[in-house]
């Protein structure tokens, strides 16, 4: 287990570094600089000056370990576009919101969702089997910013009781948090929903039932347990996915999280903030993805125990 | 004492293309002590017929209508939940065909019987686990505290089923069924399970329901012989008669079938066309199409005659 | 004259993960070892063992399905075990395979005639018309009425499968057809007509059958001559009813003392020998006791004992 895990962690600093390559190879391959923006007119020689003072004027490579060489220390640079702050200052400041939304979004979608999935399961075709293959299909067809638009019209234009946007007082929060659950809910009713089935349908549930233990055991030790095999694999990357929240809930409701600067370091070639955002968001997949597996190696006596034909 | 008491019996499965009638008005008994084989062809209905019994069914859809289903003198037609899972284990336990797929593979051996014992008395976590280990030396296992702590997939097919039958027995049954506990394990193997299943139903006096479509079990291990076919018994009788005097042409035609009885390379006898539909079975005797003596009568559903002591089959020719 | 089919000196090895990770470690298992198979023409040999004896995997050796890790596969007198996958196309049209499972063996989206018909396509045989007629004859022949031809694999019964894919198999005309369990999954009254048509199909059409199976009341019925396979090695080969009658190998012994007995005023109680104590039982013979000589080993080898009957003895 230690071997498997160490290894693991290998394989995670190989991709960091992988990623990061290609990452700054591509930011840099697109044509344009930060000072070449309509609004901020420039004349050459204060570009090059600029360019020169920012290290941009050095050879690719110099940059990348520049940057990396920062990176060991925890100094992402400065961001072009708020040069009043570093990187991690504008992390500090804006990931807060997107946390509070997709975390929050996911600890009250996600329980929800395994809830409705698990009933939908043990009713199956009855109404609540039903009433949860419509929420998930509603929840995974209709996309977020018109959810948000009609929670905004229904609870703020025509009812008034929330705050149409904004992230002051936690009233705000409210209507973005309950948007972007739709999504961990209709993703998690539906896996549940199949995990369980899967299981529900193994001969040794038969053999339970046959043995004469009740119900409630064969289904929260059981059948729960197995159904939790596939999906760790597929629950934890999601749940640690959102912590970077959605930039559609967050431009719907303006709420000043991280989102808006996901497009805007892009299209003003902000370099620093760009490629601290994709390699968080890389190390997060990669942990996640690692727990996940670890997750289902504890689960799994196969993997735990190991032995066996085959 | 009379364990399993059914009388005309029904299961249907509404579907989509029409209803399935796995069982259609079967009728046996078995008293205590006694073993009851169970034989028949993939949909003649003899495993829903005790998945029935012991309410397994999914219902809906599965409908189970009879004028009796009786387990050890409790109505299995009424019978509440709470007591039902007192039943299970307790007065009737099953053996399954594939002990690969029977046991939770995320659960040790250990976990899986001791769970069962505690399921329907209270005895102690320590109590239990000493038992589960006296149980699996009961089914003849080399070492049985190796055996709590292993995991499904460590253990051969037949290891696995030794320890299905500990579990089985881990509530002293009044009845054991067996729904083909050998099929899927290896002929030497299927011998060694056979024999045990046979010796502990002596030793503990148990009732055993085998369900098998293989006659050679049949032959090796029961006193009395339910022949079942399309959903409907065709013939009951003690053992040895059905092997000495089939009554039911389709009993006579199943035991002429059977390969290598004679030396030498040779054409077989064969029972011509397939098994019916489940959906649309051919009206009154379900083997009429294949069956050599079948006549227009054949077309009404025979009654369940009594041709001698203990002899009933469901054939015209034996009015 | 020569046979149909020979395996010479046949080996095996599968090299099987036993701990992963970065540096994975494996080992090796000998599914197949020293194996020598002679199929003559015009017979049906049956092969038999229990899971994991090696009998599926040498006849996928002897298909060529599976590569072996040494030895020689003869069809015809010519050594077929080297040869690519265009020199070797001739010879797939003598050889065919029949698998116990035919449902999955079957694609779902042909009709059966075009399913019968498929080798020819795939050979090249005759025009379109002709193959279409062939297929449907082929059908006829193995049981199912022509109007068969235009229904799908899934309308059909276990048994109906076996014949479309025993069909399949024999519209090459192949000299050789390897039948891997193929009436395992049968219900009782429908294994009989599939013996049946196998045995009439064989002599019709002299084709030679290496029929493996675990079941020995279907190869008594069925074959000329049984191999016993156990662990990898045939330790037994005779005529059927020599095999029957007069097994010599401990293993044999008690794979025949397993199979049920049809009477049960015959009942008994079996003594069951655990596997170390069946090679313990190995026997023990002079070399002037065989028919040939051979040479004295400390290792078991298949020796005969008399002119057609193999076994695998210590030979001192």
């Amino acid at each position: 287990m230690i071997r498997y895990i160490a290894a693991r962690l290998l394989s995670i600093m190989l991709t960091f570094l992988v990623v990061s390559v290609i990452i700054f190879l591509m930011m840099h391959a697109v044509p344009g600089g930060p000072f070449d923006g309509n609004d901020m007119p420039v004349s050459d020689a204060v570009k090059a000056k600029l360019n020169a003072s920012l290290g941009l004027d050095k050879p690719l490579y110099v940059q990348y370990f520049k940057y990396m060489w920062g990176v060991l220390q925890f100094d992402f640079g400065v961001p072009f576009q708020s040069p009043g702050e570093t990187v991690l200052e504008l992390l500090a400041r804006a990931w807060p919101p997107s946390l509070i939304l997709g975390g929050l979004g996911v600890l009250i979608g996600a329980p929800l969702g395994i809830l409705l999935g698990m009933a939908a399961a043990l009713r199956r075709n009855t109404w609540i089997d039903y009433l949860a293959s419509a929420v998930a299909t509603i929840g995974l067809t209709i996309p977020v910013y018109v959810t948000s638009m009609m929670l905004i019209l229904v609870f703020a234009v025509w009812l008034g009781w929330l705050p149409a946007s904004g992230w002051g007082k936690p009233n705000s929060w409210i209507l973005p948090i309950i948007a972007y659950a739709t999504i961990p809910l209709a993703t998690y009713a539906r896996y549940t929903r199949s995990a369980m089935l899967d299981v529900l349908n193994k001969p040794f549930v038969t053999v339970l039932r046959a043995k004469g233990l009740p119900e409630r055991k064969i289904i929260f030790q059981h059948v729960l347990r197995n159904a939790a095999l596939p999906m760790a694999t597929v629950f934890l990357p999601m749940f640690i996915g959102t912590a970077t929240g959605s930039i559609f809930v967050e431009a719907m409701f303006r709420v000043p999280g991280l989102g808006a600067y996901f497009v805007s370091s892009i299209e003003l070639r902000d370099y620093s903030l760009e490629m601290a955002l994709i390699l968080m968001i890389t190390m997060m997949f990669c942990v996640s993805y690692l727990l996940s597996d670890i997750a289902y190696a504890l689960l799994n006596p196969r993997i735990r125990v190991g032995g066996g034909e085959q | 004492m009379r364990l399993v008491d059914i009388q005309n019996l029904t299961v249907n499965f509404p579907q989509h293309e029409g209803t399935v009638q796995a069982v259609r008005g079967v009728s046996f008994h078995l008293d205590s002590g006694e073993s009851l084989g169970i034989v028949g062809e993939s949909g003649s209905g003899k495993s829903v017929t005790c998945m029935a019994l012991l309410r397994l069914l999914r219902e809906p859809p599965g409908r189970i209508t009879a004028d009796r289903m009786a387990l050890a003198g409790e109505n299995m037609l009424t019978v509440d939940r709470r007591k039902l899972a007192t039943m299970r284990g307790r007065v009737a336990a099953m053996v399954f065909q594939d002990p690969m797929t029977a046991f939770d593979p995320v659960f040790t051996i250990g976990h899986q019987i001791i769970e069962t014992i505690q399921a329907h008395r209270s005895v102690s976590n320590a109590e239990a686990k000493a038992e589960a280990a006296s149980l699996l030396a009961k089914v003849e296992i080399k070492n049985p505290s190796a055996m709590l702590e292993s995991y499904p997939h460590q253990l051969s097919g037949g290891m696995l089923q030794r320890a299905m039958i500990a579990m089985a027995l881990s509530c002293r049954p009044q009845i054991l069924v067996a729904d083909e506990p050998t099929t899927a394990l290896d002929v030497t193997i299927q011998a060694q399970i056979l024999q045990l299943i046979k010796g502990l139903q002596a030793e503990l006096g148990m009732g055993l329901i085998m369900i098998t479509h293989d006659l050679g079990v049949i032959a090796e291990t029961v006193d009395r012989v339910v022949v079942m076919y399309g959903g409907r018994v065709m013939e009951v009788g003690p053992v040895q008669s059905i092997f000495d005097n089939p009554l039911h042409p389709y009993t006579k035609a199943l035991l002429r079938s059977i390969p290598g009885q004679t030396p030498g390379r040779h054409r077989l006898i064969e029972i011509s066309g397939g098994s019916p539909s489940p959906i649309h079975p051919p009206a009154g005797c379900p083997f009429h199409p294949r069956c050599e003596y079948a006549d227009a009568k054949c077309k009404e559903t025979p009654p369940f005659m009594a041709v001698a002591e203990n002899r009933h089959a469901a054939c015209w020719r034996l009015q | 004259m020569t046979p149909a089919l020979e395996l010479r000196g046949l080996n095996k090895s599968f090299h099987l993960k036993t701990k992963g990770g970065l540096f994975p470690r494996y080992t090796e298992l000998k599914a197949v070892r020293d194996v020598n198979l002679v199929l003559p023409t015009n017979s049906i040999i049956g092969l038999v063992g229990e899971s994991g004896s090696g009998k599926s995997t040498t006849g996928m050796l002897a298909m060529r399905l599976l590569e072996p890790t040494s030895g020689h596969i003869f069809v015809d007198g010519t050594d077929i075990t080297k040869l690519d996958h265009v020199a070797l196309k001739p010879f797939r049209r003598k050889m065919q395979v029949v698998f116990q499972d035919s449902y999955s063996a079957l694609d779902p989206m042909m009709t059966l005639q075009q399913i019968v018909a498929e080798p020819l396509h795939i050979h090249n045989i005759g025009i379109s018309s002709d193959q279409k007629t062939e297929a449907l004859n082929m059908l006829e022949r193995v049981g199912l009425d022509r109007r068969y031809g235009g229904r799908y694999s899934h309308e059909l019964s276990g048994g109906q499968r076996q014949r479309v894919a025993i069909a399949r198999a024999l519209i090459l005309k192949p000299s050789v057809l390897v039948a891997d369990e193929p009436t395992s999954a049968l219900d009782v009254s429908v294994k009989a007509q599939i013996i049946n048509l196998l045995l009439d199909l064989q002599k019709e059409r002299g084709l030679s059958i290496l029929f493996i199976s675990h079941d020995l009341s279907v190869v008594r019925a069925l074959t000329d001559e049984v191999a016993v396979m156990c662990d990898g090695r045939i330790v037994e080969r005779a005529a059927t009813e020599t095999i029957f009658t007069t097994p010599r190998h401990p293993y044999t012994r008690a794979l025949l003392d397993a199979i049920p007995v049809l009477n049960p005023r015959n009942r008994r109680t079996r003594t069951f020998l655990t596997r170390e104590q069946i090679n313990k039982a190995t026997p023990r013979l002079r070399s002037t006791e065989l028919a040939e000589k051979c040479e004295p080993k400390v290792e078991p080898q298949l020796v005969p004992i008399s002119p057609n009957h193999h076994v695998e003895a210590i030979v001192t």
